[in-house]
């Protein structure tokens, strides 16, 4: 089965410890990988993409040294490998104007500001990943145990695509 | 590793297709052979599963038209050969597919999505559930009751699927230690599993049987197979419950079923279920005006679409595959007769010893062990020609039960559950993460002890009664 990869973009290295901290339990199923800049990041989705597996969630910061964040969102948005990808935001530092521009430009799903509780932040990851299974996988079944179980239910059901046999 | 398989499948189904030319099989004419052949192709793909089931169906049907149809290949060598076989027209084999048994599942279908559309399996499982209160012992009975009564008329995968929606909020509330999580879950594959024994449509597997009967001139009327299956239905129903309830005793004393969701009533939603409810009082009611229930069964599949209660969409919806598996496997069985290979196969064993139960025993239990490993349609297919040819030879004897023993196979592969891989239903439950194998291994070796017992009691002394 293809794996499904969670990348979380911030130049600040104590950022990417407390994400990959409060979200470690999802680790097991989405395997997490981090950048500090956008350049770094296409280092990473190119190797995701590279030996088939897909990117299924970016939490990204906006402010960081070489391209921003927003920027590094509208062109995954553009990429037809990375069209699918559950694009974040999660940033302090994105004003009015960034952030429509990733709205209008770059589909954004979810904008989460810093700090965050971890709470808050699993329930997006977990959120976003159910609607990024739900888009791509025609059988969901095997992620209802850690996403959100009820949502996969119901589109197994409403798709029917289990027949008896 | 899968690609492994595949390989071992297709090579290892492809060798048997040829084999039977390269032996030495005396009394076995060509065409006996060439249908040996497909045969045992099918059987390696259905079990290996290099290709979808339904694919390998249709491979059988494209193998029938060219090389054992009067149309095919073969036609001529075949028919002047130094021996006696009329090749079967291809229209035969075509035929399965729109054939009287296929149109009734048909039928069924349009019912189903009609009901999955407008939610009216999700309100008639609130309605059927609110009797059994709160008291974890009755939800249990409730679940396993509703669940059976939708699997009998919509397919047992659609159905298990609808009610994990349903009784997921139900499991949240339960403590994560609470048994009573396993029983809640379980109880939904186990009831749709034996829930679809109780009509004709309930699952394929009847389907294959109705359909051998019908080769045989044996019409059993949609009411009559309800008289056999639901009192086997209502006892089995009864023993997986208290089997639940015994393996795993709840902890909580009482709990909320909550079941949000209001009542479509739209205009279509009406229409669906008034048509549902005619269909199904038509069926029900066959003896009464004597209408056939495969007539009966075009009324839905006309009707839903004409008052666009059903579109476009819907009707791609449909599982078409299923349609295809089991056309396949009444194609398979037309040539099993027809080239005397199902007569030869059963000469290759000295069945006179083993008499009437005897057989019905090993029919029964093969039919049960190899139903748990691979599909309960594919396991009906390959058992249910060769109970023909041992009815139709006379070669048992007296005391064999060609009619009950047909029935027999259809109704026992679906008491097959003890693996998550034994049944979707099995499969769908074991995706919420709620119960272990050996849960599922524990209840179902259980019910089909139970099953397997009663299937041959009903067989022996209910069933010869009812269809006289």
């Amino acid at each position: 089965m293809k794996k499904i990869y969670i990348l979380c973009v911030d130049d600040e290295p104590e950022v990417l410890e407390a994400v990959e901290r409060d979200i470690a339990e999802l680790e097991d199923d989405f395997p997490l990988e981090t950048a500090e800049s956008a350049d770094d990041a296409r280092t990473v989705i190119d190797q995701i993409y590279a030996v088939g597996d897909r990117l299924g969630l970016i939490l990204c910061d906006h402010v960081m040294p070489g391209d921003t964040g927003v920027e590094l969102l509208i062109e995954m948005f553009n990429d037809e490998r990375t069209h699918d990808t559950r694009r974040v935001l999660l940033t302090g530092q994105a004003g009015l104007e960034a952030t429509v521009q990733a709205v209008n430009a770059g589909q954004l799903n979810h904008y989460i500001a810093k700090p965050w509780t971890p709470d808050n932040l699993r329930q997006v990851a977990r959120d976003q990943l159910t609607e990024y299974v739900i888009q791509t996988e025609t059988d969901p079944r095997p992620y209802m145990q850690q996403l959100n179980m009820q949502k996969l239910a119901e589109v197994v059901y409403k798709r029917g695509l289990i027949s008896d046999e | 590793m899968r690609f492994n398989k595949q390989i071992i499948g297709l090579t290892l189904g492809i060798f048997v297709l040829i084999l039977p030319h390269f032996l030495p099989l005396a009394e076995l004419s060509p065409a006996g052979r060439i249908t040996l052949g497909i045969f045992l192709m099918a059987g390696v793909f259905w079990i290996l599963e290099p290709i979808p089931i339904f694919a390998t169906s249709m491979v059988v049907i494209l193998l029938q038209v060219f090389f054992l149809s009067d149309k095919g290949l073969l036609a001529e060598a075949l028919s002047n050969g130094s021996v006696e076989y009329m090749p079967q027209s291809y229209k035969d084999f075509y035929g399965t597919l729109a054939s009287p048994i296929i149109i009734l599942f048909l039928g069924g279908f349009s019912l189903a999505a009609a009901a999955v559309k407008y939610g009216i399996d999700r309100s008639l499982t609130r309605i059927l559930l609110q009797p059994f209160g709160s008291k974890p012992q009755n939800v249990c009975l409730g679940l396993m009751v509703s669940t059976a009564v939708l699997s009998a008329f919509m397919s047992n995968t659609a159905t298990t699927a609808m009610m994990i929606t349903v009784v997921l909020p139900i499991i949240a509330q339960l403590d994560t230690t609470d048994p009573f999580k396993k029983v809640v879950a379980l109880s939904i594959p186990v009831g749709a599993n034996i829930g679809g024994i109780a009509t004709p449509i309930g699952t394929p597997p009847n389907a294959i049987a109705l359909a051998a009967l019908r080769e045989q001139g044996i019409e059993i009327a949609f009411s009559s197979w309800m008289m056999l299956a639901v009192p086997l239905v209502v006892v089995m129903l009864f023993i997986a419950w208290r089997l639940l309830l015994f393996l795993f005793p709840p902890a909580t004393a009482s709990f909320e079923v909550k079941l949000d969701g209001k009542l479509d009533k739209s205009p279509a939603a009406i229409g669906a279920c008034i048509i549902f409810g005619i269909t199904v009082l038509l069926w029900v009611t066959e003896k009464i005006h004597g209408i056939s229930s495969t007539i009966i069964a075009f009324l839905p599949i006309a009707s839903l679409p004409a008052l666009q209660v059903l579109d476009k969409k819907d009707i791609r919806g449909f599982s078409w595959e299923v349609l295809w598996l089991v056309a396949g496997g009444i194609s398979l069985g037309l040539s099993l007769e027809h080239t005397g290979l199902a007569n030869w196969i059963i000469r290759l064993v000295n069945w006179e010893s083993l008499g009437g139960f005897g057989l019905l025993v090993v029919f029964g239990l093969v039919g049960f062990a190899v139903a748990n490993l691979v599909s309960h349609t594919v396991s009906a297919t390959i058992l249910v020609p060769l109970a023909v040819g041992l009815g139709v030879s006379s070669i048992a004897g007296e005391s064999f039960d060609m009619q009950s023993s047909i029935i027999t196979i259809g109704i026992i592969v679906s008491f097959s559950m003890i693996l998550p891989i034994s049944t979707p239903p099995n499969a769908i439950a074991m995706s919420t993460g709620m119960i272990e194998s050996k849960d599922m291994a524990k209840t179902g070796i259980v019910i089909g002890i139970f099953g397997f017992i009663f299937t041959l009691i009903f067989s022996l002394f209910f069933w010869p009664v009812i269809l006289g």
